[in-house]
């Protein structure tokens, strides 16, 4: 183990919450201090949001014209 | 039997209206369902047919919508519900405990072992990622896992949101998602090592 290790473990378990600002202050700003410090895991996080965006747009797929119409023929009729 | 007072004209139209207001927000919102109702099962057909069965239900249940909540939520509740249905009657092979491993995973694979000597920028890197990658890994998600990646990744949903759509605690959102998340890194992870290009 380098002495890096530790602080890095630490902030690769923060990651995700820390991006879905579930953390408290105390721990973000933990993490924040580490970070600023750190290019390892700066890299890591920009990986992770750049990870989000991609997978969000990746699986958009339209919805089909005849389906929205199906859709609409469910409606009670008047 | 006479003809209906006033009122009750008055209360039919007003039903009436509401109802309708009711029906074509909901299919307003279709487009944003479907992306959801899309990746919680495995394919188009899927898809569409849980959408008519979601769209049918709600239609005839409009009166327990609550106006001025979360229409998109509660159609998506109802989805997920049938989906649960459906997924217990096809009563697939019990599914193995899948495999995670941490949050720097995927980057660290992607970016190779001398990535930090001489590191690339990150939109490289994930650009060893495919489309059809993405897709694959989430379809290969196990159910509860998916069911919230879903959710609050693509559908946007708060985890407390996400909690009362599939009817599970805050806590129990949260650890699936965690966990989700990383064996969904791990498996984009394997698609991209496959992957000859």
């Amino acid at each position: 183990m380098t002495l890096r290790d530790d602080p890095c473990d630490n902030c690769e378990e923060m990651l995700q919450p820390y991006l879905d600002r579930e953390l408290t202050t105390i721990e973000r700003a933990e993490a924040e201090a580490h970070l600023d410090t750190c290019e390892y895991c700066r890299r890591r996080y920009r990986f992770e949001v750049e990870l989000r965006r991609f997978v969000r747009n990746a699986v958009v797929e339209p919805m089909a014209p005849e389906l929205k119409q199906r859709l609409s023929s469910l409606r009670t009729p008047l | 039997m006479g003809e209906p007072s006033p009122t009750e004209t008055r209360q039919l139209a007003d039903d009436a209206r509401a109802r309708v207001r009711f029906e074509e927000e909901a299919l307003e919102l279709a487009d944003q369902v479907y992306q959801v109702a899309r990746r919680l099962v495995g394919s188009r057909e899927e898809a569409e047919d849980l959408m008519q069965d979601t769209y049918a239900r709600a239609f005839r249940s409009w009166r327990s919508y609550q106006p001025g909540t979360n229409l998109r939520a509660w159609l998506l509740r109802i989805l997920t519900n049938l989906n649960i249905d459906k997924a217990r009657a096809r009563q697939r092979r019990p599914q193995t405990e899948p495999l995670e491993e941490g949050d720097y995973f995927l980057y660290n694979r992607l970016a190779g072992s001398g990535g930090d000597q001489q590191p690339e920028e990150e939109e490289r890197v994930l650009a060893r990622l495919s489309q059809d990658g993405v897709v694959g890994a989430l379809s290969e998600l196990p159910h509860d896992f998916r069911d919230v990646v879903v959710l609050v990744d693509i559908g946007g949903f708060a985890y407390a949101e996400a909690a009362q759509i599939l009817d599970i605690p805050v806590g129990t959102v949260m650890s699936r998602l965690h966990r989700g998340r990383r064996i969904l890194k791990r498996q984009l992870a394997e698609e991209a090592s496959d992957d000859p290009s």
